[in-house]
């Protein structure tokens, strides 16, 4: 008796419900000795390949099933449709175990869950306008539920929740009894249809007591329908029960206290003894006991799922051939095209080097066939060929760029041969799950790309991914704040100081954090405060909300939607309602098109360059040894280069000097959590700059090791180093990587490499040193391949910016793609001298386009094109707005923009405080901006008639009223009539605060120098001065900041960098504890500052900041008009 | 009535109440008891709710008992009833709070 099996249980992975990850759920229920355990969702599968995981693991049985709500849908005659709920059921897979045969992939309980879910979640997604999870539910029509099931399948629980238990918890014997009869005709097949019996021990009569359950039973017996015992589970432990109350906050969406919060905390997985004495408590009688107990061991049974028979575990699955449009065999074919490669990509190499690529290539596809991966191949160069059609940028990433079939295919656009990469890091016989193919692509057409995929390979082979967003620090304390009914102001003050550490840790945070000392002090005077940090620890990294995963397709075959629930997505398309994790286990092929912001500038930029030079630019032929590209780059002035733009990157750029292209590949990788913590880049450098001589350990290693000095870096080294010590193979070298990172495995590596380099004559002291080097190599090094396929988009761009600046800041500000904010795109433009041309009415559209402009100056490096800025930086415009004006263009004078354009009034005067409308103002004579701000304030006032008649209060969001149209020489001649003049100009001050209020760029002048007085005062210095500095002078530096950043230290210490932007270029401040310490209040919110500190020289071009202290520089600057500060002491001017 | 008093209550085997203590009289409990538990506001009474401080600040056990004065008492004194009961999570300390006689 003593094998009870829960059926009904929400793991954390029931959004806002369910407390307890799948995987800790399945332990503790082996541990109490059960052989199955089901997982039941709410309104979704999304736990369920992690818990058939677990199952597996721990050697138990697997169950599935879902928790819905049903309705009953009719339409009257008049159309109407009306719901009636009738409450939540519990719907279970059967599984083949008890069958003991395999159904049909359509017909497998499994299969018929998946559709029951994706049903009830598109009938959702079809009920439209109403977004509203309480009023729109999830949840399944009761027809189509019974249709689904007219074959049986799964069986369908009536829980406590259901119209049922409602009806026997309000006493109403009647409607009880006509509830389960209406069920029992809904689904009459024997096995489909159970009721659930819950008791959570709530007071007698309520909601779910055993009095409840005793009188459901008693009912059911009638019947004649069957009963099961669960305990409904939300979590693992009565301790969770706290945190499942602020869940219940999280999803009502008010404070604890104002809504029904849950009866007790008997919600838990309680062992079999206990669920036992329930059965007895409930039915009070022993042989109805055992029978309850008898019926649930039986349900179970029929539940138990072979996770290979019943969801096709494990297997591969990739679009039939007819999908992707081959014939014959699938491997001839993907040799045929990797031979067309080898014309493509290397159509002039002769001899031995061909043969090279020859001999690789066969290797190759030795090991695809092997796997019998050639489908997948095919498919995945099947979507890049689709991409390239499209005319869209595309590029790998990830350890799939070491591929030379990659290559040939067009999948991956480096050369794996030139650059010494590796296959067996990708794919080896030693692995049978599929690999990881990502592609970049232009993120503005990324949704494009989406819909042509499911239009050409079916929307039943085709979902898109989803994925679980966790709750973190900021999150965990805005919904606990909420569960608290704190006020907002007060959850944003502490949330805004929330800086890089994990909720699980809040404690902690509050002794060690400067910034967090002052709500410190309120935990220990308040108790809700100190309930706050309990509550927000113990949401850390559960499950918080599902949604669109930003890259992952699944690309399956046509039973792909028997073996996924979906659900509709933002975007429209379905989305499984499956996680990356789960992909390999399911054997789906994912595949990650991933949209890449500087993918799109850098397209933007080349459209831009032919346009305006009227001559073709394939940027993936330009060549990649461009001195003067790289010769830009060593000037650290690397803003809005692809990956080497951050200010940690800025810096290892002066240090490292890079003259080729590897030195990129190198640099990229270095600056990763991984090589940093392992402590790389130091030796690296040394050995680079010849401080140190490297050491290779032994000569067999040193053509290995010699591109990176004698350091291992790669996951490619590694793979080297134990193929040429042992002599096992790539394949199996990888397979050792991967072993050394597993601390279960690691000792039996350590064997096998000691025995088979001491065979092949190592000494036992080289044996050591490298083993050291090995075992410390852990998780620290990184993929070259992956670092050379970032390597490439970052040549691409310096090279871009090196030749056609003008071009590609267009780019950049057109589609955004690095860290920074737009404004510090500004001043690096003007730092290169790209010329800047003010919004314009007439001229500028939603696009940062390239002008020709005549040149002002007799500079001859003048350029004679300049970048327009777009209409869409104005703060508040609308589409509709940007629609007319860009729609209309030209406009002949302000009247004819007033009333063609119809702007609202605020957009009309923001235009004109901005000068957008000044040209327009001068083809009419010579007005000031002054003039132009007071005939447009003019029109602003005119009143529409039909308004004023009906009082309708005019939102300045609206259009002002149309009249009738004017002729346009008319409208000139009015407009000269009604245009005042003599009025104010603005002054610069003025001119400046408005294009920052209204755009947030300064486009005029850099915002600082309205300071300069002061700042030339107090002796400040400019960015680019710095490098000329004495080591260890104290400076002040002032700027805009433009990066704060927390990275992880070796020592485990927090360290913040600040980077300024002056308009000369960036200074780069670091702050350590003490420095951290006097200046906690501006260290993460303040906008301008100035900062004092010590210049550290770090490299041939690499100079930052030790700060001491630092400062508001408004605050400064209104002390220093007021005279007090007249000569800067560091000691007075406190922030 | 409601009432707030620790009584000492006597328990069988399996921890089921079958007498108590109050004010000087014992009683017998006469039927079978009831027990559930009844929830808790900790976020108005609690000060801690940290991880592992256990389901006691969620719920609280509560049982109803039907119960007469013992025989053993001097005649006269008290008379039989519905008593509500609460029993402390972490100690066998148990409360009167409510008394139907």
């Amino acid at each position: 008796m003593s094998n009870f099996v829960h059926l009904h249980v929400a793991s954390a992975f029931s959004g806002h419900f369910g407390v307890t990850r799948p995987e800790l759920l399945a332990e503790a229920a082996l541990a109490q000795g059960s052989n199955a355990l089901a997982i039941t969702d709410r309104d979704g599968l999304y736990g369920a390949v992690k818990h058939i995981g677990a199952c597996v693991k721990l050697g138990i049985s697997p169950i599935v099933g879902v928790e819905l709500v049903v309705i009953d849908e009719s339409v009257s005659i008049s159309n109407r449709v009306s719901h009636a709920e009738r409450g939540r059921v519990v719907v279970l897979a059967h599984g083949s175990v008890a069958a003991g045969q395999p159904s049909a992939r359509d017909q497998t309980g499994w299969a018929k869950l998946c559709r029951v879910v994706s049903a009830a979640q598109a009938r959702r997604g079809n009920a439209r306008g109403v977004s509203n999870k309480r009023e729109n539910p999830v949840a399944i029509r009761a027809n189509e539920l019974a249709e689904l099931l007219a074959e049986g399948g799964c069986t369908v629980l009536l829980t406590s929740d259901s119209d049922l238990g409602r009806a026997v918890t309000a006493a109403d014997r009647e409607a009880a009894e006509s509830a389960l009869t209406s069920w029992k005709k809904l689904l009459p097949q024997p096995g489909v249809l159970a009721v659930e019996l819950v008791s959570h021990l709530t007071e007698p009569g309520s909601d779910r007591s055993s009095l409840q359950a005793r009188r459901l039973l008693q009912l059911a017996d009638r019947l004649g329908v069957p009963a099961v015992l669960t305990n409904a589970v939300r979590y693992l432990l009565p301790d969770d029960a706290l945190t499942a109350d602020v869940l219940d906050a999280a999803r009502h969406l008010e404070p604890l206290g104002m809504f029904e919060t849950q009866p007790n905390a008997q919600a838990w997985l309680k062992p079999p003894a206990a669920m036992e004495a329930l059965a007895f408590e409930i039915a009070d009688d022993g042989n109805r006991a055992r029978l309850l107990l008898d019926t649930t061991a039986k349900l179970a049974e029929r539940c138990r799922l072979d996770p290979v028979r019943d969801c096709d575990w494990g297997k591969p699955k990739t679009p039939e051939k007819a999908a992707l449009g081959i014939e014959g065999n699938p491997f001839e074919m993907l040799w045929q095209k990797a031979q067309e490669g080898i014309e493509w990509r290397y159509g002039d190499l002769r001899g031995e080097q061909l043969a090279k690529v020859q001999h690789r290539l066969n290797q190759e596809l030795i090991t695809i066939n092997k796997l019998g991966f050639a489908t997948y191949f095919l498919t995945v160069a099947d979507v890049a060929q689709m991409i390239r059609d499209m005319r869209i940028r595309i590029a790998a990433r990830g350890s799939g760029a070491g591929s030379l079939v990659n290559y040939l295919l067009g999948i991956s656009g480096v050369d794996p041969v030139e650059q010494d990469l590796l296959f067996e890091r990708f794919l080896s016989t030693e692995r049978t799950s599929l690999p990881d193919i990502d592609i970049d692509v232009e993120s503005a057409r990324r949704h494009d790309i989406y819909r042509a995929i499911f239009k050409r390979y079916g929307s039943d082979r085709v979902t898109l991914l989803s994925m679980q967003s966790t709750y973190r620090g900021r999150g965990a304390m805005r919904d606990s704040g909420l569960a608290l009914g704190l006020e907002d102001d007060q959850i944003d003050q502490i949330a805004k100081n929330m800086w890089r550490f994990s909720a699980s840790s809040f404690r902690g945070a509050l002794e060690s954090k400067p910034e967090l000392a002052e709500f410190a002090e309120a935990v220990e005077a308040d108790r809700r405060m100190n309930l706050l940090v309990d509550i927000t620890e113990r949401l850390d990294r559960l499950p918080r909300h599902i949604s669109m995963h930003p890259c992952g397709v699944i690309l399956g075959d046509s039973s792909l939607l028997h073996l996924t629930s979906v659900e509709p997505s933002g975007m429209g398309l379905p989305m499984s309602q499956f996680d990356k994790d789960d992909m390999d286990p399911m054997g789906f092929l994912k595949l990650d098109v991933l949209g890449v912001r500087m993918q799109s500038a850098m397209a933007y930029a080349v459209g831009e360059i032919e346009r305006v030079h009227g001559k073709p630019l394939d940027l993936d032929r330009i060549p990649k040894d461009d001195p003067a590209t790289f010769e830009a780059i060593r000037t650290t002035n690397t803003l809005g280069i692809f990956q080497i733009e951050s200010p940690g990157q800025r810096e290892l750029t002066g240090k490292h000097q890079p003259t080729e292209f590897n030195d990129l590949t190198i640099q990229i990788s270095l600056f990763r959590p991984g090589p940093m913590k392992g402590n790389m880049i130091a030796p690296y450098l040394d050995g680079r700059q010849g401080f140190a001589t490297p050491h290779y350990i032994h000569p067999d290693l040193k053509p290995i090791l010699q591109e990176t000095f004698g350091v291992v870096i790669f996951h490619e080294h590694v793979l080297r180093i134990f193929n040429v010590m042992t002599g096992c193979g790539l394949a199996k070298a990888d397979e050792l990587r991967r072993n050394l990172e597993q601390p279960r495995v690691a000792p039996l590596v350590q064997k096998f490499f000691r025995e088979k380099a001491a065979e092949r004559g190592y000494s036992k002291l080289v044996i050591n040193e490298v083993w050291s080097i090995l075992e410390g190599f852990g998780s620290f090094g990184f993929c070259k391949a992956h670092g050379a396929a970032f390597a490439l988009p970052t040549y691409q761009s310096a090279w871009l910016k090196t030749h056609y600046p003008t071009e590609f800041m267009a780019g950049l500000f057109t589609h955004d793609p690095g860290m920074y904010p737009r404004r510090l795109l500004l001043a690096e433009a003007r730092r290169l001298g790209v010329r800047i041309l003010p919004i314009d009415v007439n001229r500028s559209s939603r696009e940062y386009v390239v002008e020709s402009a005549p040149k002002i100056t007799s500079n001859p490096a003048e350029r004679a094109i300049a970048v327009r800025l777009a209409l869409n930086e104005i703060q508040g415009v609308s589409e509709a707005e940007l629609d007319r004006i860009v729609g209309q263009q030209p406009f002949e004078s302000i009247n004819d923009f007033y009333y063609r354009a119809k702007p609202s009034r605020r957009t009309l005067e923001r235009l004109a405080l901005i000068g957008a409308l000044d040209d327009l103002a001068r083809a009419s004579g010579d007005f000031n901006r002054g003039d132009i701000l007071a005939r447009v304030r003019q029109l602003n006032a005119i009143k529409p008639k039909s308004a004023a008649k009906s009082k309708i209060v005019i939102d300045e969001h609206q259009p002002m009223l149309d009249f009738e149209a004017f002729n346009a020489a008319n409208m000139r001649a009015r407009e000269l009539e009604a245009m005042p003049s003599g009025s104010k100009p603005l002054s610069k001050e003025e001119q400046l605060r408005n294009e920052l209020a209204i755009t947030g760029l300064d486009f005029s002048e850099h915002q600082l120098e309205q300071y300069r007085p002061m700042l030339d005062a107090m002796g400040v210095v400019y960015s680019d001065e710095l490098i000329d500095l004495r080591n260890k002078t104290e400076v002040l530096v002032a700027g805009v900041r433009v990066a704060t950043q927390t990275p992880p230290m070796r020592s485990g210490k927090r360290v913040v960098f600040i980077s300024l932007d002056d308009g000369h270029g960036c200074s780069d401040s670091t702050f350590f504890d003490e420095a951290q310490r006097r200046c906690s209040s501006v260290l993460f919110n303040t906008r301008l500052l100035i900062i004092a500190g010590k210049t550290r020289r770090t490299g041939i071009r690499g100079v930052s900041l030790e700060a001491s202290n630092a400062w508001d520089l408004k605050e400064l600057w209104r002390q220093w008009q007021a005279g007090k500060v007249t000569e800067f002491d560091s000691s007075s001017a406190s922030a | 009535m409601r009432v707030d008093e620790a009584v000492y209550v006597a328990t069988d085997k399996v921890g089921d109440p079958i007498g108590f203590n109050w004010r000087g009289i014992a009683y017998l409990v006469k039927t079978k008891p009831v027990r559930w538990f009844a929830r808790r506001e900790w976020w108005v009474e609690a000060a801690r709710v940290q991880r592992g401080i256990g389901a006691g600040v969620v719920e609280v056990e509560m049982w109803r008992l039907q119960a007469s004065p013992s025989i053993a008492n001097p005649p006269g004194n008290g008379s039989g009833g519905q008593f509500e009961l609460i029993k402390s999570a972490d100690s066998n300390v148990w409360r009167l709070v409510r008394v139907w006689q």
